[in-house]
């Protein structure tokens, strides 16, 4: 298709980039390992108190600490709402834990730069809470 | 600290990134292993558990970038996620968030080299905070919080993704 390209050339580059980042994201999967190993979900639901306002920060921030794949957001946000915790923080909660990630702050701000991370991160801090309230506002409204 | 500012043409070299970074996350292991050993075993475990998850994710990720640098030109790359594009970068930007799996981290390298061609940040932001619809999760978060939840939920997802983006283009302007 492109006289000038080889694809086997293009594949060896993508394949260089990924190389090149291998530190510091096996530095990353040690963390997620370490999080898994030493922070429980009891742990975890310990942080709520009951305040809506404050859990739906709290589950904002505890999510943004989490790490995992999201299907497990979503079995501990069930939990929690059987608990008794507020859905404000719970979908607060399961939201952050996919949308925020202090542990690949890092590698973000060495791919991506400092400035945008912290800019990105920002915006998705304060998106999270917002949507997370819409979402339930809304969801009460039509119910 | 290698931030990348814009579109750059220089050839790169290699080296490696995050090597403190590795060494300090070793050196934690180690400490940890003295006051809790079994623990800190269980996570060595737990990491190599997470490593097989996403190494088929970093072989998907390099054959979608070799693919995008072979067919596409980087000029025409520019026009539909560049300076150019409209309304349909941002249609782009967000159907692949929405449609990506796998750790954010993993596709760190292929949103970097495309930022090099022109990648506006204003649809990386977006592309991220779309990541939180997982369409094939939907029915899971039906069954724990119902579906008016997880119809609005994914709706202001998309939207809180599009306002994200826009926001970090006129703060970059």
């Amino acid at each position: 298709m492109n006289g000038e390209k080889s694809y086997r050339r293009e594949l060896k580059k993508a394949a260089i980039g990924i190389i090149a980042i291998l530190p510091m994201m096996l530095g990353i999967v040690g963390l997620v390992g370490i999080f898994r190993a030493f922070v429980s979900r009891e742990m975890l639901a310990a942080v709520f108190t009951g305040n809506v306002v404050s859990d739906t920060l709290a589950g904002t921030v505890a999510g943004m600490i989490a790490v995992g794949q999201a299907i497990v957001s979503y079995i501990l946000g069930g939990e929690l709402l059987e608990q008794g915790i507020s859905l404000y923080a719970v979908a607060a909660f399961v939201l952050s834990w996919v949308t925020l990630g202090v542990v690949q702050l890092p590698l973000e701000a060495e791919v991506l730069g400092l400035r945008f991370t912290i800019l990105r991160n920002t915006l998705a801090f304060v998106f999270t809470i917002l949507t997370a309230v819409a979402a339930v506002w809304s969801a009460q409204w039509l119910q | 600290m290698a931030a990348v500012t814009g579109p750059q043409k220089a050839p790169r070299r290699f080296r490696w990134r995050g090597v403190k970074f590795l060494s300090g996350v070793i050196v934690l292991y180690l400490a940890l292993y003295f006051w809790r050993e079994e623990q800190t075993m269980e996570a060595l475990r737990t990491s190599l558990g997470v490593l097989a998850e996403i190494v088929p994710i970093l072989f998907v990720v390099v054959f979608i970038a070799g693919a995008i640098h072979y067919w596409l030109d980087p000029k025409k790359l520019a026009r539909h996620l560049g300076e150019e594009a409209g309304w349909h970068g941002w249609l782009i930007a967000l159907g692949a968030g929405i449609l990506s799996h796998g750790p954010m981290y993993a596709w760190y390298p292929m949103i970097e080299d495309l930022r090099r061609h022109g990648l506006r940040d204003g649809y990386i932001a977006a592309f991220f905070y779309a990541r939180a619809v997982k369409v094939p999760l939907l029915p899971i978060m039906v069954h724990y919080f119902g579906w008016p939840f997880t119809l609005f939920l994914s709706l202001y997802i998309v939207l809180a993704a599009w306002i994200q983006g826009w926001i970090v283009e006129k703060v970059e302007s």
